[in-house]
């Protein structure tokens, strides 16, 4: 059965209040509907909806003149009147509440269906699709515009933009849209769970974040952190009456944006500068070793935290290589890059009913960016569901970087994707790399659909 | 503390001549005054009359709830008329109010023991048998009697 939950409140808060509130449950006690209101009057908030409330909800009443913290009401269906229609027609409030048919597109419903169960939609997902669904136009048009710049290059013979030209001009367009990109995803996820004062904190979490390449994870982490520091701030400080004007523009901002800002500096900041030294002293190590699992964990990690620090180290490594004419590392990070956008474009072919209509779309658009080895264009699918999608995209990107050592195919430029193999000799063993990122792909879709479909089991 | 501590024999117009919103309102508040719980009826008058024009306070079915908070309030209390002629009061549903349970609650917060009644009774109100009733009563006893027996 549908449940639904209202909120009443008016500015005097002695009497619309509460009649809204009555007529509301009264006018449900009719139709045998179940409702729970909150009442928001002079004696305090009443009979409050909990956050799990709120989740379960179909639909939510808003019968009031004055706020009522509808922030946490943020993706769900809200049917919003003055106090005084909760008063003269709750009847109809209802029913258009019903008929809201969880209008779809709507962060939770969303969050549902990514994680396939439908039952298990909890806040975290909600705050994760919150940021999740405004990173993604960013990542579509940034890797879009980033892939078709690379035409204008590699028409000119190269890989590099000349300077000043349209296709430079296109790559620092589609560069300023993806390096927003980390921090609109911290953003939203704090705005989602502290509402407006969460955005500032968010934000800034998610520059420093990218500044410091914590990549797509830090940014999560930052936006999380920030969310609850500003939650906690709006919560937990009181003022003196007199000052209370000040918190909302004053303290909540400073402190919240502070705390963050610490936080990342220093907290988390300096792990990730040593993991990165450690990382690239490991690889430097294993360089002489075995081939083929060299290509392996560079492709894993391509794949790890696409774009974060450990993908960062594996590309850095590799294009630190092509200095000394080592071409085979360059080669597996590329096609380790390439695969994840384009197995999650091949898995929501496959199984098409495992997806949203959005994520399908969203699909067709990885195809193009995995083509041109924009790893981020799969960063959405992987940011809604890390612990699935994540390890699955490790797998298929470390078997198309190990295959790609095999068979020891090299790449010449440090970029391109599949430009750069319209380029006579940029690449040695041209078939067997083209099989690897095939293999790859297929790998990395079949892991989506078997973690999936054990989620939904 | 009960609805008989808000509502006094002065404060009840059973049945009231007003006319106008306006005269209704200034009618009650000097029954206020008489029971000793307002002690300036014009400032009360004029936190009523401001709370008006910021929306009417006839919430349909015959009913308004006139309301204010004000310095020249000295306790929470309680105003009951019932019109002769029905009046009209910008109401919801554009209907003339019958009756009007006026409140006043002083400025300093002092509690909201009161409230609570308050709060009671604008449920009570949605529901037509407790109206009917109200409607119904014969003397000024009644509708205070009436008032206890659903709100306390």
């Amino acid at each position: 059965m549908k449940k639904l939950l209202a909120v009443t409140a008016c500015p005097t808060g002695i009497a619309h209040t509460y009649m809204a509130a009555e007529s509301l449950a009264k006018a449900a006690r009719e139709r045998d509907i179940e409702i729970k209101v909150e009442t928001r009057g002079a004696v305090g908030v009443e009979n409050g909806l909990t956050a799990q409330e709120i989740a379960e909800a179909h639909a939510i009443i808003v019968a009031a003149d004055t706020d009522v913290d509808e922030e946490r009401f943020a993706g769900k269906p809200v049917v919003r009147v003055p106090v005084a229609q909760g008063i003269k027609i709750p009847g109809e409030l209802i029913t258009r509440a019903l008929n809201l048919e969880a209008s779809n597109g709507t962060a939770p419903a969303r969050a549902e269906e990514v994680i396939g169960g439908g039952k298990q939609q909890n806040m975290f997902y909600k705050h994760l699709m919150n940021g999740v669904s405004n990173m993604l136009p960013l990542v579509i048009a940034g890797g879009l515009i980033i892939a078709f710049s690379f035409l204008f290059a590699f028409t000119k013979g190269g890989v590099d933009q000349v300077e000043g030209s349209f296709g430079a001009a296109l790559s620092t367009i589609g560069g300023a849209s993806m390096g927003l990109m980390v921090i609109i995803l911290s953003g939203f996820i704090s705005f989602s769970i502290a509402g407006k004062p969460g955005l500032a904190p968010g934000l800034v979490g998610g520059v420093l974040a990218k500044d410091m390449g914590a990549g797509f994870i830090g940014g999560i982490i930052a936006g999380f952190i920030a969310g609850y520091v500003a939650h906690w701030l709006i919560k937990n400080i009181k003022m003196p009456k007199n000052f209370e004007g000040l918190k909302p523009i004053l303290i909540v901002p400073v402190l919240s944006v502070l705390i963050i800002g610490l936080l990342m500096v220093y907290v988390i900041g300096e792990p990730i500068q040593w993991i990165l030294a450690q990382l690239t002293a490991w690889l430097t190590n294993m360089g002489a070793g075995n081939a083929v699992l060299l290509g392996a964990i560079l492709g894993a990690m391509m794949a790890l935290d696409m774009g974060g620090p450990f993908n960062k180290t594996a590309y850095t490594f590799a294009v630190g290589l092509l200095g000394a004419s080592i071409f085979t590392p360059m080669a597996a990070v590329m096609a380790a890059g390439m695969t994840p956008p384009l197995g999650i474009w091949l898995a929501t072919l496959i199984a098409k009913n495992r997806f949203t209509k959005e994520e399908r779309q969203a699909g067709k658009v990885a195809s193009v960016l995995g083509l041109s080895f924009i790893t981020e264009g799969a960063i959405p699918f992987g940011a809604a569901d890390p612990i699935r999608i994540i390890p699955s995209f490790m797998v298929g990107s470390a078997v198309a970087g190990g295959l790609s050592m095999l068979f020891g195919c090299g790449l010449h430029a440090p970029h391109g994707g599949i430009f750069v193999l319209l380029i006579p000799n940029a690449i040695d063993n041209l078939g067997y790399y083209v099989l690897s990122i095939a293999i790859g792909t297929i790998v990395t879709a079949l892991m989506v659909l078997l973690l999936k479909r054990k989620a939904t089991a | 503390m009960n609805i008989r501590e808000l509502l006094s024999m002065d404060s009840i117009f059973l049945p009231s001549n007003a006319t106008t919103r306006e005269e209704a309102i200034q009618q009650m508040a000097e029954g206020m005054h008489a029971a000793g719980a307002v002690t300036d009826t014009s400032a009360f008058v004029q936190a009523v009359t401001a709370r008006e024009q910021q929306s009417s306070t006839g919430i349909g079915f015959g009913v308004a709830i006139p309301h204010g908070k004000s310095a020249g309030v000295a306790r929470a209390v309680l105003a009951f008329s019932r019109f002769e002629q029905p009046l009209e009061w910008e109401s919801l549903d554009d209907q003339p109010a019958v009756m009007a349970f006026m409140i006043g609650v002083p400025e300093a917060n002092t509690g909201n023991e009161h409230l609570q009644i308050l709060v009671a009774l604008s449920r009570k109100l949605i529901h037509d048998e407790f109206r009917a009733e109200l409607l119904n009563a014969g003397s000024k006893q009644d509708i205070i009697d009436i008032l206890s027996r659903h709100i306390g």
